[in-house]
């Protein structure tokens, strides 16, 4: 059920154009964390993990043709923005915000601090060229742009594939881009930020728990369950025949999966935590 | 004592590793369970063109269900059939699902009702309903229950099943979704709900096999499956439609892709809440009709 309009949504509300070509918009529909699932069903986890504030839902039609959805969410920080786009990739670079990705008839874009989706209910060229003018005017009228998370200055350069790279904060959105084990042996949670990246055929997960404490026993309680065989400092060939590491200091916990070689693996590390000394850590909030 | 995790390793260790989520489904039986000893699921499928609804014409969808209800129980008449399903003086409740995008469809609602009307419920004593059946008055007095969804792909749950179809019947579905929906066979242990569901139908006309975008659909990742997985036992339907689902993925990506967020929900139907059988090796799969292409 929408709830009525709070000022912050009214904003966001002014950013969505009124019509599209000659598609006119019916009533929004306005959503909280809690009534999401009322719009989205149980997708709505995925919003809530990222600590969604707001969705403001505009519904463009136009007689015989297919329908366009804007689902404009206000995530609370350009952060979490960022994070929510980083979950579903796929799709072309579309230039549009401060990051896009349109497929099939979907764009999604993030700026400062709200993601956006514009959706063809059907693909065709007509209906590509509006969603690419709505998101163009959308991320127009966004007057600001925020900063991606601090956790991402962590992620050694060489070698990263900057278009695989994700931010969450929960075990099951780690599970959805990389499975690492049913119970969540990482200590993740809303309280958490965490990074997973693409090097090649290898991943780097690194997490910023809420202090030392937390991180060394998320790394115990990691290391305890997935490589109980290893010492410390803790690296283990995996039986795929790569290699798997683990590392913490001060908030940050750091795994490398699927390395080709145990000084890949560690090297990664020893790239991570020198970058975690260069500069006084803020996670990204 | 905690159970030790299931790993990304314990999956590296399976050289012939599955999917992942298959991979957490029970193991194959060490000997092969006698055919009496099995649940039974019925695959009926159609190649008849679908309506714009998404279902092929109501007369098709009707001999589907007919011949798949036959088969499972036995009959040779359906009323007969249906008789065995529900008394005259049954309050019947066909829980149904309204997304937008991929329906029950009306047609399956109403091949149901026609059945249950034949078994000698009159027709004010049946209700259809999706979100509203806490507060619709048959589903009140509901002495038994159909269960009708389609299968698809789910952001959360990894698939939308038969066992997830009764959310609905909890006051906050939202409370359900932890551990990306484990537990959702325990809801069948609500009074609302429990020791009610005479039958379960599976809708899979046009199935979706991979989610994009809050809306979790695209019309690329659809296709004309034209079935229903018919069976007493939801947990053992809903392990057939996952691995069409599966089996569509393999198809189209060209690789083991595992669903995104493991359907663990139905494994532990079976293993942690003992609603129903998704073992393989004891499910009896009776397939009807159309066969192309049938992935299973």
């Amino acid at each position: 059920m929408s709830r009525p309009e709070a000022p912050d949504v009214r904003t966001l509300a002014s950013y969505i154009p009124v019509t599209a070509g000659p598609w006119l918009s019916e009533a929004d529909q306005v959503f909280d964390a809690e009534t999401v699932f009322d719009y989205i069903d149980g997708a709505g986890e995925v919003y809530r993990s990222y600590n969604m504030r707001s969705l403001v839902a505009r519904r463009f039609h136009k007689d015989g043709r297919p329908d366009i959805v804007v689902d404009a969410f206000d995530m609370g920080s350009s952060a979490d923005a960022f994070g929510v786009f980083t979950h579903d990739l796929d799709g072309e670079d579309a230039a549009i915000g401060q990051g896009s990705a349109y497929k099939a008839g979907l764009l999604s874009f993030w700026k400062d601090r709200y993601f956006l989706s514009v959706y063809a209910e059907e693909e065709t060229a007509e209906t590509k060229a509006l969603v690419l003018d709505l998101g163009r005017r959308i991320a127009a009228a966004v007057p600001g742009s925020g900063p991606k998370p601090g956790l991402l200055a962590l992620l050694p350069a060489d070698g990263l594939e900057a278009g695989r790279v994700r931010f969450f904060h929960t075990q099951a959105v780690l599970n959805y881009h990389f499975f690492v084990a049913d119970t969540n042996v990482l200590q993740l949670d809303q309280t958490t930020d965490a990074v997973l990246a693409g090097y090649g055929g290898s991943r780097l997960l690194v997490a910023a728990y809420g202090g030392p404490e937390a991180a060394a026993r998320a790394r115990a309680s990691f290391a305890g369950a997935y490589m109980p065989e290893a010492g410390d400092p803790a690296a283990v060939r995996t039986e795929n025949g790569k290699w798997t590491a683990v590392r913490s200091a001060a908030e940050i916990v750091a795994v490398v999966f699927d390395a080709l070689s145990e000084r890949e693996a560690r090297d990664r590390l020893d790239a991570v935590f020198a970058l975690l000394e260069k500069r006084a850590l803020r996670p990204g909030r | 004592m905690t159970r030790k995790p299931i790993t990304r390793r314990d999956f590296l260790k399976v050289a012939s590793a599955a999917p992942l989520a298959g991979a957490l489904l029970p193991r194959l039986s060490a000997a092969p369970a006698a055919a009496a000893d099995k649940v039974r699921v019925v695959l009926v499928r159609d190649p008849s063109p679908l309506g714009t609804g998404g279902a092929p014409p109501a007369e098709v969808v009707q001999r589907m269900l007919d011949d798949a209800v036959k088969a499972l129980l036995g009959e040779t008449d359906v009323v007969k059939a249906w008789k065995s399903l529900i008394r005259p003086d049954d309050v019947v409740g066909i829980k149904t699902n309204v997304w937008r995008y991929i329906p029950t469809t009306a047609e399956v609602e109403q091949a149901i009702k026609r059945r249950v009307m034949d078994a000698g419920v009159a027709e004010s004593d049946i209700g259809i309903d999706d979100r509203g059946v806490l507060r619709h008055p048959v589903f009140q007095k509901a002495t038994a229950l159909v269960n009708a969804r389609p299968m698809r792909t789910h952001h959360w749950s990894g698939v939308g099943s038969l066992i997830k179809n009764y959310i609905m019947f909890t006051p906050q579905p939202s409370a359900w979704h932890g551990d990306t929906c484990a537990d959702l066979a325990a809801i069948w242990d609500l009074p609302a709900v429990k020791g009610k569901t005479r039958l379960n139908v599976l809708v899979m006309f046009t199935p979706l096999f991979h989610s994009v975008g809050p809306h979790n659909y695209a019309k690329d990742y659809v296709w004309e499956y034209k079935g229903l997985v018919v069976s007493r036992d939801p947990v053992a339907a809903d392990a057939i439609g996952l691995r069409i689902i599966e089996a569509k993925r393999k198809e189209h990506f060209g690789d083991d892709r595992p669903l995104p967020m493991t359907p663990h929900h139905i494994a532990l139907a079976e293993t942690r809440h003992h609603l129903g059988v998704a073992d393989p090796a004891r499910i009896e799969l009776v397939k009807l009709g159309w066969a192309e292409g049938i992935l299973v």
